[in-house]
């Protein structure tokens, strides 16, 4: 059947807002029984596109709401308010081992989303346009602050949440990949934590990497800014991230974290010595590497089995700030969950387990980001290494699983970072599904 | 964790001790170098001017006096502000859309007070009245929440926490195309997306100049919309403080509309406010003119002002000042301009021709037109002819002239340029029934626009 156009009406609420808010799409005026295909297109910085797209059939109500409606085919399905954006996935015969990410942050996403007569699966330039509208999803909310950090040999950005302050801090890293990635930290700033995205393995010194001064120097740029609650602050880590973050909330002196977030990382590394050694030690075990019959490298093994030795692990029964880990079961890239299950044993032993709240994910992969990023099983990774290499790294995860993880677990941060850093604390697991 | 005298304790223990401190000397204990600010938060924190947002407050002492204030910049740079006074929750929060203001620029439980409410900030111009010109850009709201029951002159002293949330009259991806073609002066906005949409044709008053903002909000909702410009534009022909053109210049313009490639021709409505609504009806009244609905709001049916049938230079205004009237504050209200009685009678449109639904929008504290007078006239004219059914009421108490769209703030009496003589003039409408009115009119503008256009 025919649908004309003056009818359709396509309204995305809210049309501009931040990338962890959710929207309602909403399509109307349409006949009941009518097909049609809601189609979402992003363009990326590097120039690649990334569209989603999913079948609803209107009902006797005449309206389609992503919300409330299931999708009946396409990038996703079923009822998924947000499913979008998560399940974009780059174009038909775009390059392999693509992955999303908005290095400038300053700028929005822009998502068009277009709704076509039928159930469309390619093609869609060619198809009858119904209606679209633009959308608008930001990292930095108005009145953040973005500060570039000159200090010293620091690579690093704050955001500054928008107001008079004080605001609890935060020390915000990343992983293998280096480069300094601002997005998360502008989103925590967007929530009121003044947040410092630092890059600590591409120094501007080469040749050597930096060791716990860096992270002590970060730390003192924080508790000395005038707006920043120099007894409130936070370290977050992702990957090797959640590891160095292991090592500092126990280890350095200089460090005094009010508590400490590790999203899919370890505490197995070398603990003596500098930061350098845990490189040597992975080169050491690199043989232990695997390809899949995709040929992509699955590292989780080089760190199994999860040592014995305690100078080959962080001692996490040392520490004194509550901990959350993040955990994606399916983790190919760190044997993330072998290692939450070791930690949690050596603080039982300890006696410091009440600190410990681990959120274990299954099927959720190791690139656990702010919700509703697009779900990226593997990707072309370039480590920093010298000589670096490329390669396709399998991450893991199922699509479906690792969107909904991704979307609780940062709930579930900032629920934890806020109760640690702005209100009582208390003491003990909040969230635990062990 | 703090670190007190060098041991590593709990913080909730600290809390504790801090209590009974707090409880031996008293006072409430709002941040400390142990405890950081309370969070203010703002949802959704990019909206559009006719949204509504959640504004709230947390991690706050609980039952304790608060002030939420908000304030804004014009785009001629003058400050805008309004504040509300609260008393926190038992958990410690303060929510607009639950609690009520005890105090300030508005009373009681009004979700959207802050906005409404704002007034020109103290030692701010005379007369103002806010107005976006660059419908391009947002309106920046600075929002914070300070200690106390506080006017905003004391926010250095007592800002607790902020935050900025911005305020458009344009969705992303709408267009905004200036329009100078056949004479005609005018800007016209188009929805994002393929098109062809159904349009509006957008008049306001004797003000004059090309007030763009209707219109970007009606391409925001999915409408091709023409912002017409007819009286004080430097592009329009003739002395900026008459009306110099006629009838062929409004059928220009409705045609424009038709022709444009982007819109449906048979798919158009017009909207008038004040004078813009005699220029409506008279627009709707030629036989090849065939508008889908009208929408009329706070204006007369007919004119002391001779508009011609050709492009022309109009009779003087200053024949309506024997009917100006002045308040003991020297404001002058143009009311009984446009009572019937006062209107020629062959300005008075005849509105046989009428074929589509007319919706006619009156504020009953209106100084400015006498709407409610004119609102029967139309009516009794329409139900003469047996058209009864296409005419449709809305009527408001306490609601002035300038029904606007919703949230914001409407000026009661503001400074009229266009006259020769600097003048106040009054505009009538309350605070909280006007804004009232624009919210409940604004919903039924976009129904009837949906239900005529659309379908």
């Amino acid at each position: 059947m025919d649908m004309k156009q003056h009818c359709v009406k396509l309204s995305v609420q809210p049309s501009r807002g931040l990338v962890d808010e959710k929207f309602t799409v909403l399509v109307q005026n349409l006949l009941p029984g009518f097909q049609l295909t809601i189609h979402a297109l992003h363009q990326c910085e590097d120039g690649h596109s990334w569209e989603a797209f999913a079948h609803y059939t209107a009902n006797a109500t005449s309206i389609v709401n992503v919300s409330q409606d299931p999708s009946l085919g396409g990038t996703y399905s079923g009822v998924e308010p947000m499913g979008l954006l998560w399940s974009l996935r780059p174009v038909p015969g775009s390059k392999t081992g693509l992955r999303l990410r908005k290095m400038n942050v300053q700028t929005p996403m822009g998502v068009t989303i277009s709704v076509y007569q039928g159930h469309q699966k390619e093609g869609f330039l060619d198809q009858v346009l119904l209606a679209s509208v633009v959308v608008e999803r930001w990292y930095m909310a108005p009145g953040v602050r973005r500060v570039p950090i000159t200090e010293g040999r620091l690579t690093a950005t704050l955001f500054l949440p928008s107001g008079p302050g004080p605001f609890p801090g935060l020390l915000d890293l990343w992983g293998w990949g280096g480069k300094l990635v601002e997005y998360r930290a502008a989103l925590l700033a967007s929530h009121g934590i003044a947040s410092m995205a630092l890059d600590y393995l591409t120094p501007k010194e080469t040749g050597r990497m930096v060791d716990n001064d860096y992270f002590e120097t970060a730390y003192r740029v924080l508790e000395q800014h005038p707006q920043i609650l120099g007894s409130r602050i936070a370290m977050l880590g992702l990957s090797f991230g959640a590891g160095v973050t292991l090592r500092m909330a126990v280890y350095s002196k200089g460090l005094k974290l009010s508590c400490a977030v590790c999203i899919n990382g370890s505490h197995v590394q070398p603990i003596d010595g500098p930061l350098e050694q845990i490189m040597t030690y992975f080169n050491k075990n690199v043989e232990k590497t695997r390809f899949d019959e995709d040929n992509q490298l699955i590292c989780r093994d080089l760190m199994l089995p999860i040592p014995t030795d305690p100078s080959l692990k962080v001692d996490v029964g040392r520490l004194q700030c509550p901990l959350l880990l993040v955990v994606g079961e399916d983790d190919q890239n760190w044997p993330t969950y072998e290692s939450a299950m070791d930690m949690r044993e050596m603080m039982e032993r300890a006696g410091n387990s009440h600190l410990l709240t681990v959120l274990s994910y299954k099927n959720a992969g190791h690139l656990i980001q702010p919700p509703f990023t697009p779900f990226t099983r593997a990707s072309t990774f370039k480590s920093v290494t010298i000589p670096p290499f490329t390669m396709m790294a399998l991450w893991g995860g199922e699509l479906v699983a690792h969107s909904r993880t991704q979307e609780d677990a940062w709930r579930k941060t900032l629920v934890f970072l806020r109760e640690n850093l702005y209100g009582d604390m208390k003491p003990g697991a909040l969230f635990s599904n062990l | 964790m703090i670190a007190l005298g060098g041991k590593m304790i709990p913080c909730y223990t600290v809390q504790r001790n801090l209590a009974c401190i707090q409880r031996t000397v008293g006072g409430v204990h709002w941040t400390s170098s142990c405890r950081p600010a309370p969070l203010l938060t703002a949802s959704p924190v990019c909206a559009l001017i006719d949204d509504k947002i959640s504004i709230r407050g947390h991690f706050l002492p609980p039952r304790c006096p608060v002030t939420v204030c908000a304030q804004m910049q014009s785009d001629d740079g003058d400050l805008w502000e309004a504040f509300a006074h609260f008393n926190t929750n038992l958990d410690g929060t303060v929510n607009l859309t639950r609690d009520p203001s005890v105090g300030g620029s508005y009373l009681g439980c009004e979700p959207m007070g802050l906005l409404w409410g704002l007034q020109p900030a103290p030692g701010a111009r005379e007369g103002l009245r806010l107005r976006k010109k660059k419908v391009e850009t947002p309106y920046v709201m600075l929002m914070s929440l300070l200690k106390g029951h506080v006017s905003p002159s004391e926010r250095p002293s007592t800002e607790l926490a902020a935050v900025t949330a911005e305020r458009w009259y344009m969705a992303p991806g709408v267009r905004r195309i200036e329009i100078r073609q056949k004479g005609v002066v005018g800007t016209l906005f188009l929805p994002p997306g393929p098109g062809p949409f159904p349009a509006m044709l957008d008049l306001w008053g004797m003000g004059g100049g090309l007030v763009e903002y209707r219109s970007a909000l009606f391409a925001s909702r999915g409408y091709a919309s023409f912002s017409l410009a007819y009286i004080g534009h430097k592009d329009l022909p003739g002395p900026q403080n008459r009306i110099n053109v006629g009838d062929p210049y409004f059928k220009s313009a409705f045609q424009l509309l038709q022709d444009h490639p982007q819109v449906y021709p048979d798919r158009i409505g017009i909207i008038g406010l004040s004078f813009g609504v005699y220029l409506t009806l008279r627009l709707a009244n030629h036989s090849d003119i065939k508008p889908s609905c009208l929408i009329c709001i706070n204006g007369p049916a007919g004119s002391t002002i001779k508009l011609r049938d050709a492009d022309d230079r109009t009779e003087q205004m200053e024949n309506d000042q024997k009917y100006w009237t002045y308040d003991d504050q020297g404001n002058v209200s143009f009311r009984a301009v446009s009572l019937p009685a006062n209107l020629s009678p062959e300005s008075k449109v005849k509105l046989e021709h009428l074929t589509c639904p007319l919706m006619y929008i009156v504020g009953e504290d209106d100084l400015s037109a006498s709407s409610i007078e004119n609102a029967n006239l139309i009516e009794e004219t329409l139900s003469a002819t047996g058209k009864s059914q296409l005419f449709t009421r809305l009527s408001y108490p306490g609601a002035g002239h300038l029904i606007e769209p919703p949230y914001t703030p409407n000026s009661r009496v503001s400074l009229w340029s266009v006259k020769p003589q600097k003048l106040a003039t009054l505009w009538g409408g309350h605070l909280a029934p006007h804004a009232a009115a624009q919210e409940d009119s604004w919903k039924k503008i976009l129904e009837f626009m949906e239900t005529n256009l659309r379908h």
